[in-house]
């Protein structure tokens, strides 16, 4: 799927990465579409001289769905790459780009085929590894090789965790083969399954980006290039959806106590209330939508926990809602924030600059790249009719059928999960009204965002797909939702597509049509039909238009963009409200006047939110370790024979012990 | 039958025993030259070892380990070294970490290690060359000694290749010699370390005008 780039011109070894990436990604979405309705998973493997590991790829359901994904993120990204790398090029290998980007989808791809658990650990981190090149990419900055660092060493703690995870698979299943994994050859101990749960919890925790396993998500994901933001954002946190699922419902059967699904329901709710809350206070675009991803995670395993904890107690029907759901809102966390990644790469791409402060005024000057970014920002608000309300809805549905659970608390525990999730969809409308309004409306802020033009034409097309891919997955549930169901009917035993479609498919309904339903094409049907309706009122009843083209009225003073609402302006309400978790520190200094202290010279006004996690929990650990590391430091002295020693006396001690 | 293995097996020990005095007289050896002709002596017993075994036990594929021994361990590495000893012009080992009455002490002690750690295992052995397994394993420490009691890099070197013969003789006397195809790597190996350690006394030379290794510890940051 990857071929090494030749060419020596970078214009042509632009069109060749991009030219492979979009093949290979035709191909990864046929092969998903595929894998999801063949009847029974497709394997094949190519076995290796080192022992236990065996190149074994499967494609079941839940594997083709994620290729499906991969390849559609990876597509609009390819086409995207075009355009949009042009402005890498002089200081940056633009092959070694587009060869890390490749490899980098090839390697997400072969993570959700793999078979095998050491080709798995062995693809999981070239997936790391190409990430960590590819947010290189600027490594001339500062800052980027230090979100660079950061974001390799959370990775390697994720991984240990994983491996961790696989290594007890295998003392149980005496094979890393899946099918092993599976079915073990006797029966795991309760306590073993546990020290799985935890261990694939964190170590794809930390790749998903749950809190408080998050924070190198904000550093790495802007440092990156745009496109592959969107494919870091977009696919490679899912990857550890995929894995989270497989192991659970797959490995471990879906059986499993109660407080398994508390727990990834519990992790759900923090990061999706936390990612959305640091979101809103961010003025880098890109670290923005980065804490989006976090809520996004969030979301999503907010309804696999909720799937957890229903499959504890046998409502397979239920599990299965909460599971779909969960997929759903995976494909669709995609597309959106694929889009806006995008987006937000046009408008670094015209602008120069990631801060909202100095853009402003972009819609007339970049109308499809604002209109596209609109429509991103409706879906990730979950606003109908787009796909983010659909999947968001089902989650919501999931939630509330707590009720039947027969455990009270649970039954207390899952609606307030609901109003978590209500409140971070508030929050997220909050903070797209900023994005969008702050960056495209009123006046441009700075020379750059007047001077900003339209991106290519390569570029509009890589946001298009998504773009359509938002509305559609919104419009067409029906289309969507049976395929979905393949996915989850072998892991829970049961199909629910036929009931959640109610009206031959018109209608959503979870599970149960008396429980409560909804039409989401009907929907859209009726936004546009009251809004003509609007239109055709104003048209008859309203006075006649009589057109005008003036300034907008300013009490008699001439509009500048300083009058404007600036981001943290508009932000600030909610900053109040929600200062004990923001904690912000506010620094104002003011240069007065000599001749009067009522007149001020000059205003310069400061906000810090405090990075709680940060300072409270990773800069602690760090210490800690420095600490041992500098008295580790002894041992090195640098001295040959030291260090020769070393080895003969742990050879000697270790021999006389043998006898 | 039985007397002939016996002599035999009396044969490879005394190869073996030659073989490590010649490691003694390695450790207690100050000219750079002379060490290196001691280690041409010791792979020259090796290589007779080796053919010995070859001979009384019918494995023909040892005699070719035995004929690439004499090759490389008797004639190119000892001949690389003399270059090496004679562009460096360094004739002596003058300071030592451990002074050369002291090092052979410790190198008597490292043989009773050795045999003290292979009784267990010897009796179970039914090869006519088990006994010279403890040699090997004495060999091999008292290599890995030299390498940390000198401080010139070809005298480390030579304990290096000790060290490897200690490993060469272990196969033989464990195994009847490792698969032909792994006895190669390792002749390469070997011949290759040899060759990239020559290139490093060099440019060691050139860096620090010595070719002591504690200058090295300049380079810690």
């Amino acid at each position: 799927m990857v071929l090494p780039l030749y060419p020596r011109q970078p214009d042509t070894q632009r069109l060749a990465a991009s030219i492979c990436a979009s093949v290979a990604a035709g191909a990864g979405i046929a092969l998903g579409l595929l894998g999801l309705t063949a009847p029974e998973p497709v394997a094949f493997s190519i076995s290796s001289t080192a022992p236990l590991l065996v190149f074994a790829i499967r494609i079941d359901p839940l594997s083709a769905f994620f290729v499906l994904t991969i390849s559609l993120v990876g597509l609009a990204a390819a086409i995207y790459a075009v355009g949009y790398v042009r402005h890498f090029q002089g200081g940056t290998s633009i092959a070694a780009l587009g060869s890390l980007a490749n490899g980098f989808l090839l390697s997400m791809t072969l993570v959700v085929l793999a078979d095998n658990g050491l080709f798995f650990l062995m693809v999981w981190e070239l997936m790391s590894l190409a990430s960590y090149f590819l947010v290189v990419t600027e490594h001339e900055k500062t800052d980027v090789r230090y979100a660079g660092f950061f974001y390799l060493a959370m990775t390697h703690i994720g991984t240990a965790f994983i491996a961790l995870a696989y290594l007890i698979l295998f003392q149980s299943a005496g094979s890393f083969s899946f099918e092993a994994f599976r079915h073990p050859e006797r029966a795991v101990p309760e306590e073993i399954r546990t020290l799985i749960f935890l261990a694939a919890l964190i170590g794809f925790g930390t790749k998903a980006g749950i809190v408080p396993l998050h924070v190198w998500l904000p550093y790495a994901h802007p440092a990156a290039p745009s496109h592959i933001s969107a494919l870091m954002s977009g696919v490679m946190i899912k990857t550890a959806i995929y894995a989270l699922i497989r192991i659970y419902f797959d490995f471990l059967g879906g059986q499993f106590p109660w407080w398994w699904g508390f727990l990834v329901l519990l992790a759900g709710a923090l990061s999706a209330i936390l990612g959305v809350m640091y979101a809103l206070m961010e003025h880098d675009l890109k670290r923005l939508l980065a804490f989006h991803s976090v809520e996004n995670i969030g979301i999503i395993l907010l309804s696999i926990g909720a799937g957890m904890i229903f499959q504890t107690y046998g409502l397979k029907e239920f599990a299965a809602l909460g599971l779909l759901a969960g997929l759903y809102h995976t494909i669709n966390h995609a597309m959106f924030k694929t889009l806006l990644f995008l987006g937000a790469g046009s408008l670094l791409y015209a602008a120069h600059t990631r801060n909202m402060e100095e853009y402003g005024g972009l819609l007339r000057r970049m109308p499809w790249t604002g209109l596209f970014f609109l429509i991103g920002a409706v879906s990730i608000s979950a606003l109908p009719p787009t796909n983010g309300f659909v999947s968001e809805w089902l989650i919501f549905q999931t939630l509330f059928l707590s009720v039947q659970l027969p455990d009270l608390l649970l039954k207390l525990m899952l609606p307030i999960a609901a109003a978590i999730l209500a409140l971070t969809g508030v929050l997220a409308l909050a903070c797209f009204a900023k994005a969008f309004g702050i960056s495209f409306l009123a006046l441009p802020r700075s020379a750059h965002a007047r001077h900003a033009e339209e991106v290519p034409a390569a570029m509009k097309i890589g946001m298009g797909i998504p773009a359509l891919l938002c509305i559609g997955l919104g419009l067409a549930p029906m289309a969507a939702i049976p395929l979905l169901d393949r996915i989850t009917e072998p892991l829970t035993g049961v199909s629910i597509a036929g009931k959640v479609l109610a009206l031959d498919g018109w209608a959503l309904a979870p599970v149960n049509m008396e429980f409560s339903s909804l039409s989401p094409s009907m929907l859209a049907a009726m936004l546009i039909l009251t809004g003509l309706l609007g239109l055709a009122l104003a048209f008859l009843f309203g006075g006649r238009l009589a057109k005008r083209y003036y300034k907008t009225w300013g009490c008699g003073m001439n509009l500048s963009p300083r009058m404007e609402y600036t981001a943290t302006g508009f932000v600030q309400p909610i900053k109040r409200v929600f200062s004990t978790i923001y904690q912000p520190t506010v620094k104002l200094e003011t240069e007065f006047l000599q001749e009067s202290r009522y007149f001020a010279k000059q205003r310069k006004f400061e906000l810090h939110i405090e990075p709680v996690f940060e300072k409270h929990l990773y800069d602690p650990a760090v210490r800690v370790f420095l600490k041992i590391a500098d008295r580790l430091r002894l041992l090195q002295a640098g001295s040959l024979h030291l260090y020769l020693a070393y080895i003969f006396v742990t050879l000697a001690v270790l021999l006389l012990f043998a006898v | 039958m039985p007397l002939s293995s016996h002599i035999g097996s009396q044969l490879v020990d005394l190869c073996s025993a030659l073989l490590l005095l010649t490691c003694f007289a390695i450790v207690a050896q100050r000219r750079l030259s002379a060490c290196v002709d001691l280690f041409a002596l010791q792979s020259a017993f090796l290589a007779l070892t080796a053919a010995l075994v070859a001979f009384l036990t019918g494995h023909h594929h040892i005699y070719i380990a035995a004929a690439l021994t004499g090759a490389i361990k008797v004639i190119a590495i000892p001949r690389v070294l003399k270059k090496v000893i004679e562009r460096l012009n360094v004739k002596r080992e003058l300071v030592m970490n451990v002074n050369v009455p002291a090092g052979l002490l410790i190198c008597g002690a490292l043989v009773m290690l050795a045999f003290f750690i292979t009784q267990p295992i010897i009796p179970l052995g039914f090869l006519l060359t088990r006994d010279s397994l403890a040699i090997a394993l004495a060999i091999v420490l008292i290599g890995f000694f030299t390498m940390i009691a000198r401080q010139k890099a070809v005298t480390q070197l030579v304990g290096f290749l000790v060290m490897e013969n200690g490993l060469f003789l272990g196969a033989t006397a464990a195994t009847y010699g490792m698969p032909l195809i792994v006895e190669l790597g390792v002749f390469f190996d070997v011949l290759i370390a040899a060759l990239i350690a020559g290139i490093y006394t060099n440019r060691l030379q050139d860096a620090f005008d010595s070719v002591d290794t504690t200058h090295l510890t300049v380079l810690k940051e």
